[in-house]
């Protein structure tokens, strides 16, 4: 079964060391000072699963907070 | 399709529902009806006279009291603006027993409102308190405010003891004092400090009345909303909700600050009224050069202009401005605005809670800018390099501290924009040695990160 993962940093605990930039640099940005913002804040393609993964167990704070849930997966096209 | 005559007057616009003639009314004057009742000098209304004027708690059960926040639309009067019926509706589709916060903070330094209402007329704040907590189904309450010498919290804990001698069918009364500090007034700080103790805004996925510090569903309701939602219960949601203008439910309290002949006035609009309507009843009689609408993280509006838009959500967004928490902060001619915004954010900037990286690292070098305008040492791209640094902060933090002085800082640039080309050619302007207008407290050095001056 697919998953969708949502994505978000926790501003509180974000202190900039921005490593999910470097995992997840297509949906990460980074400001001035270095704190992520996220702009791409739901993924479902298995390499972007991967990246957000591999983002959220980095991050020295836990700052990179990913939530999944399995998206049922679509029905073929004239069953039932 | 054909469209029933019912559903037709439905998508009717919202400008034929009938709108309350204006009246504005101060403590205990002609033309109030919630700030109806004793004069100011009489001090705190007692339950007595209280029961007198507005008779018993209506005896509504939760079902009743859920329609009337439906059929009123109550909107918060903190500052947000959002309807106290969806608050309570999420908090009861939630499972768990909810928590019930009256938030009596009023961070807002230049704000009386709340205060006034808990001083003068305590019983309608706590029959708000109780018709809320029957609706959510709760039998305790917690009254929480800022600790310091400003705090309402002795009135309302005097009003307490008034009613749980006169047996009031009341919830159990809790009392709760937080750290005085802008941000500890948020609503998730004030959930977090009656939770475990330390009043910071907190992160969360989820709104508070899912899921709040304690893991139960929270409402924090502010004291004029409640305050409101007594009056709503006397005379019905319908009744209530006329008294408004059609995109603002209600009668509205607002206090006036700055340049005006009694700073700290409150009013009772009610009716679609004008800021200059306000004004003139807080006894102006030309507009002023600027009006600071909604509280320190509010939007200044031209004078000419806010003297004629009605103090009406609608009419408000229109110039970019929101009711917030009802201040009107009045700017003189003779007044340099740059000057007084920079005293704002400087302010705003010290009161950050040290938590989110670009509050801490942002809000200081809007205030250096805007200091630096003031004070026409800034060069020409530096008016540029604030916007960028403005849209930086915007929507960083976990609480909307940070998205407050960004909208002041582009409501500064946006309305003195004049102002600001005077200051790069010419330098500081007549108006910098102007007394300072706002009653703006002084600002702490640096952002108070120690969990301790949280608690």
């Amino acid at each position: 079964m697919a998953v969708t993962v949502t994505v978000r940093i926790d501003p509180t605990r974000c202190r900039g060391h921005a490593i999910c930039a470097l995992f997840f640099a297509d949906g990460v940005e980074l400001d001035q000072w270095g704190f992520g913002r996220v702009v791409v804040d739901s993924v479902d393609s298995a390499r972007s699963v991967r990246k957000v993964r591999r983002a959220a167990a980095a991050c020295p704070n836990g700052a990179f907070l990913v939530s999944e849930r399995a998206t049922p997966e679509p029905r073929p096209v004239g069953a039932g | 399709m054909t469209v029933t005559p019912d559903l037709a007057a439905a998508v009717t616009p919202s400008t034929d529902r009938p709108v309350a003639p204006v009246r504005i009314g101060a403590l205990g004057g002609d033309g109030a009806l919630v700030l109806s009742g004793p004069a100011a000098s009489a001090g705190s209304e007692e339950l007595r006279g209280h029961r007198s004027r507005w008779g018993e708690l209506p005896p509504y059960d939760g079902v009743r009291i859920r329609a009337l926040l439906r059929d009123s639309r109550l909107d918060g009067r903190g500052g947000a603006g959002f309807p106290l019926g969806r608050k309570v509706e999420t908090a009861r589709l939630t499972p768990g027993r909810p928590v019930l916060i009256v938030n009596a903070s009023e961070s807002e330094p230049e704000s009386r409102k709340d205060r006034v209402l808990c001083r003068h007329r305590p019983h309608l704040v706590l029959d708000g308190a109780a018709l809320l907590a029957r609706s959510l189904g709760v039998d305790e309450v917690v009254l929480h405010a800022h600790r310091s010498a400003r705090s309402p919290i002795g009135a309302l804990s005097l009003a307490v003891v008034e009613r749980v001698r006169a047996g009031e069918p009341d919830p159990t009364w809790r009392l709760s004092e937080g750290p005085d500090r802008y941000v500890a007034g948020e609503s998730s700080a004030v959930a977090s400090f009656v939770d475990h103790g330390e009043g910071r805004p907190r992160f969360a996925t989820r709104p508070l009345a899912v899921v709040g510090p304690s893991g139960r569903p929270t409402v924090v309701a502010n004291v004029e909303t409640l305050t409101q939602l007594s009056v709503a219960a006397r005379i019905g949601a319908v009744a209530w909700n006329a008294l408004g203008a059609p995109s603002s439910p209600g009668p509205r309290l607002v206090t006036l600050a700055g340049a005006v002949p009694h700073p700290g006035q409150v009013l009772e609009l009610t009716g679609p009224g004008t800021i200059g309507d306000l004004l003139a009843a807080g006894g102006m009689t030309n507009p002023p050069a600027a009006v600071l609408v909604g509280g320190f993280a509010g939007t200044w509006v031209r004078g000419d202009e806010a003297w004629q838009t009605p103090f009406t959500r609608e009419s408000l967004h229109c110039v970019g401005a929101s009711p917030g928490c009802g201040l009107l902060g009045v700017l003189p001619h003779d007044a340099c605005p740059l000057g007084e915004t920079a005293r704002i954010v400087r302010y705003l900037a010290g009161e950050s809670a040290g938590q989110c990286g670009s509050c801490v690292a942002g809000l200081p070098r809007l205030a250096d800018g805007l200091e630096a305008l003031a004070a026409g040492t800034a060069r020409r791209r530096s008016v540029g390099k604030l916007s960028a640094l403005a849209d930086a902060v915007l929507g960083s933090g976990a609480c909307a501290h940070p998205d407050g002085v960004v909208r002041l800082v582009r409501s500064t640039l946006g309305v003195f924009g004049d102002d600001v080309v005077r200051h790069l050619a010419g330098g500081p302007c007549r108006g910098s040695d102007h007394p300072p207008v706002l009653a703006v407290p002084d600002p702490r050095t640096s952002p108070a990160t120690d969990g301790a001056a949280w608690r």
